[in-house]
């Protein structure tokens, strides 16, 4: 039977009479070749590469380019370092396994086959993987520069979560929650999803108070009233932005201490790096504080950055663009 | 309390005893019919009509059925039984509002009492009385329901003739096997008076599962639709919508297609559908035939959105009896549909981005072509049916009685085959393949819809063909069918064996 076979439920494990069985066997009488999938799927979805599915722009999905999502540009780094051949396409936490980007979709194994999705959480063993067995082919010369299981202190955990928290809740607050990056913030998130203005409003809202949930309940928000958090009323945005600044010195100091340029004294740039390097080069990219306009505290992340640990960091995201995307001079067109 | 309706011929009526006049004058139904023979020709006029139980009807819209029905008597060449018609025709008229209780209706005439000054006439002058019961303003309901393969339980509330001008708001919520919730309202009043006009505006937020396809489907949006029913009884609609759909929930096995469409988009559109029913029953039809087609642009032009396209949709369908009154009848169906991409907005030459799962057709299972699974013919990913642009599906049954039941059961026993075959568009063959973006230029898009029409015809159709039973409750019809795929395409989901279907609209 051509049909896709899916788990039989436990009632078809009765067995069928024997001469019945015979007789459904001889159906269908005809099986012809399958149907052709339609244009948008087969424009989207037949690639012989793996897909990461991330939040992007079509222009900078086609070229590769950095993710504007920091979950998504950490994996995305991460695979560019790990020198994994794979292609981007912008999509939505719809989209998502787990209900968030980014995840990776194995190509296709014939042209109407389903392959079953990696959410990021598997990343990492997925990219080890295939690390190996780049390595068992002795032919490839495509050198990984990065380490992907180093072994790291303790403590790193500890420095992790700086990024996790303090780094991430900066970061949603500027973004979502400060008004000075409103634009912004529909450029990226709200424009790509409808055209329509009404979808767009309930958008923005939706997004802006998950992210004041988000805020509230990471515990580097300091929580000032105990009523559940939907807004940016409810979040002390001084301490978001003061423990922020204080993760990046400590983060500029640890470096530094480091020495080989990369984190915890490795050769090669690793988890953390990219890690780091998905919130250094968003804000320095997209709220970089130079000039006049853009007073806020929120328009300065980016002069964070730069300032943290006497520019170590942003030294730091420029050997990261370099190692992850060589042939890029990081602007865009 | 008494709406009045203002005075035909000369006279003035006298309003005060009105009440009284009607129920002491009743003549007997068939004192009255005889009456009636008798005086078919004779000349006469209403002198005054009046409308008792309405009370919290406008007036306004009373005047608008029985203002004309004293025109037009008013004439010296009326006769008895021209008034008679006309005042039926209105009283009709007045059923139609779903207003009124339907047994509660009672018309009476009489004589008018004639001024002594008044000049002596032929004619003869009658009062009219027309006595009606409202329903009631509120209803509650709750109850089960079934829609095509579908089972739901739901609330509903009804506020009838809110305004007085027979305008309703219906507000609906309901939980079911497939929709996993609905919440619709809905306001709807006649136009200018008619029954048969209706003008209705609706709000409505539901969420689907889409089992077939591994996802579930979000709707949030409203409609503006204006209903008529023409002479010959077919009925029109010109329906406004805008939805903001939201395909997520996906499930851990969706295939890449249905990841790649996953997401918000918002249909703009404007719908015609066309109804003529000209069948016996509806749920066992045995003759006659329905003829129905629904169109549809979105996006195109002023309408905008972020899908845009021509989408077009016609059945046809008829039974005919065999061997008089036996209950054996033989019937066929056909369903066309073509989905055509369009530019956005303003740009007719402009490039047209090709159709999305929501909006692409699905075809097969119980309702359509039996002995495929829901969705189960036409492009499959992986387990997943995407859908297609253009599909053509046609069946033929015999019903037959069975034994010991007589034709007046609803019982009957199907003998059935049916085919279908459902294509998606794509760019294959049509130069662009693999080339540039996703969006298509106008030429592309019309290779790529000219040859998927041929693709129809490419082979035979995914056919299978089967026997069960039918009951046709007033609600829905239930099928229980033992039926086998002949043909189909790989990937394409047959069902060997039995499948049940429960629906009100079968092919």
């Amino acid at each position: 039977m051509p049909s896709i076979s899916s788990a039989a439920p436990s009632w078809r494990k009765m067995q069928i009479p024997r001469p019945l069985q015979q007789l459904f066997d001889q159906f269908p009488l005809q099986t012809y070749e399958p149907n052709h999938l339609p244009e948008r799927s087969h424009h989207l979805t037949s690639n012989d590469l793996p897909t990461l599915y991330v939040f992007s722009t079509d222009s900078d999905a086609r070229l590769g380019l950095p993710s504007f999502n920091p979950g998504c540009l950490k994996w995305q780094t991460l695979l560019r370092l790990a020198n994994l051949d794979f292609r981007t396409l912008p999509s939505t936490n719809h989209a998502s396994p787990t209900g968030s980007l980014p995840f990776l979709l194995p190509p296709r194994t014939s042209p109407t086959t389903a392959p079953l999705p990696i959410p990021a959480s598997n990343l990492l063993a997925y990219a080890q993987r295939q690390q190996q067995q780049q390595q068992q082919q002795p032919k490839t010369n495509s050198t990984s520069s990065t380490n992907l299981d180093p072994d790291l202190p303790p403590r790193s955990q500890a420095y992790l979560s700086l990024v996790n928290l303090s780094l991430r809740n900066a970061w949603l607050y500027a973004l979502y929650l400060d008004p000075a990056h409103t634009a912004l913030l529909q450029r990226l998130y709200i424009g790509p999803s409808s055209s329509s203005r009404g979808v767009r409003a309930a958008l923005l809202y939706q997004l802006r108070r998950a992210a004041a949930e988000q805020i509230a309940t990471g515990a580097g928000g300091k929580i000032v009233s105990l009523a559940p958090v939907t807004s940016a009323e409810g979040i002390d945005e001084d301490a978001v932005y003061r423990l922020a600044g204080e993760a990046l010195d400590a983060l500029a100091s640890l470096l530094s201490e480091s020495g080989t340029g990369w984190f915890f004294g490795q050769e090669r740039p690793g988890v953390f790096d990219a890690a780091l390097f998905s919130y250094t080069h968003l804000m320095m990219e997209y709220m970089p504080g130079e000039g006049s306009g853009g007073e806020g505290a929120g328009a300065a992340l980016g002069r964070m950055v730069r300032d943290a640990g006497d520019g170590e960091l942003a030294r730091h995201r420029e050997r990261v663009l370099k190692t992850a995307w060589p042939g890029w001079d990081g602007y865009r067109r | 309390m008494t709406a009045s309706l203002g005075f035909g011929g000369s006279h003035a009526a006298n309003n005060g005893s009105a009440t009284a006049s009607t129920s002491t004058e009743r003549p007997s139904n068939a004192a009255l019919t005889q009456m009636l023979d008798e005086h078919a020709l004779a000349p006469a006029s209403i002198s005054s009509l009046e409308v008792h139980g309405a009370t919290n009807t406008r007036k306004s819209l009373l005047d608008h059925v029985f203002k004309p029905v004293l025109e037009d008597t008013a004439p010296a060449g009326t006769t008895m039984g021209q008034v008679l018609d006309r005042v039926t025709a209105a009283t009709k008229k007045l059923t139609r509002f779903d207003i009124f209780k339907e047994e509660g209706f009672g018309v009476f005439l009489s004589e008018a009492p004639r001024p002594e000054s008044a000049p002596p006439t032929d004619r003869t002058e009658l009062d009219v009385s027309i006595r009606v019961k409202e329903k009631s303003r509120l209803v509650f309901s709750a109850g089960t329901d079934f829609g095509n393969t579908e089972g739901s339980a739901y609330t509903n509330a009804v506020a009838r003739n809110i305004f007085g001008g027979a305008e309703t708001l219906s507000v609906n919520a309901s939980a079911g096997t497939r929709t996993r919730s609905a919440y619709n309202a809905t306001l709807s009043a006649p136009v200018n008076g008619n029954p048969d006009l209706r003008l209705s505006a609706e709000a409505l937020r539901s969420v689907t599962q889409k089992p077939w396809a591994s996802h579930e489907e979000q709707l949030t949006g409203g409609n503006l639709r204006l209903a008529w029913l023409s002479e010959n009884n077919d009925t029109h609609a010109l329906a406004y919508s805008t939805v903001w759909r939201q395909l997520t929930g996906l499930a851990a096995t969706a295939s890449p297609t249905v990841r790649a469409d996953a997401g918000d988009s918002l249909k703009s559109s404007i719908t015609h559908t066309f109804t003529r029913d000209r069948r016996d029953n509806p749920m066992l039809p045995q003759n006659g035939y329905l003829l129905r087609s629904i169109s549809e642009l979105a996006g195109w032009g002023p309408l905008s959105g972020d899908v845009s396209f021509a989408k077009t949709e016609v059945e046809a369908s008829g039974a005919l009896p065999l061997l008089a009154k036996s209950g054996v009848s033989i019937g066929g169906g056909l369903r066309l549909g073509l989905l055509y991409p369009l530019p956005l907005g303003y740009s007719p030459a402009g490039a047209a981005q090709p159709s999305r799962i929501n909006d692409r057709f699905q075809l097969g299972g119980p309702t359509d072509v039996r002995g495929f699974k829901i969705g189960g013919v036409g492009p499959h990913d992986g387990a997943d049916a995407v859908g297609g642009d253009v599909f053509a599906a046609g069946g033929v049954n015999a019903l037959l009685p069975l034994p010991r039941t007589g034709p007046d059961s609803p019982l009957r026993l199907q003998l059935f085959a049916n085919a279908g075959r459902l294509v998606a568009l794509n760019s294959k063959g049509t130069g662009k393949e693999g080339r540039g973006g996703l969006a298509m230029d106008s030429a592309t898009v019309f290779k790529g819809v000219t040859s998927a029409v041929g693709e129809l015809a490419n082979g035979l159709p995914s056919l299978a063909a089967g026997v069960g039973l039918v009951y046709a409750h007033p609600v829905a019809r239930f099928e229980l069918n033992f039926s086998l795929p002949l043909v189909l395409r790989k990937g394409e989901e047959g069902r060997k064996g039995l499948q049940v279907g429960v629906g009100i609209n079968f092919l």
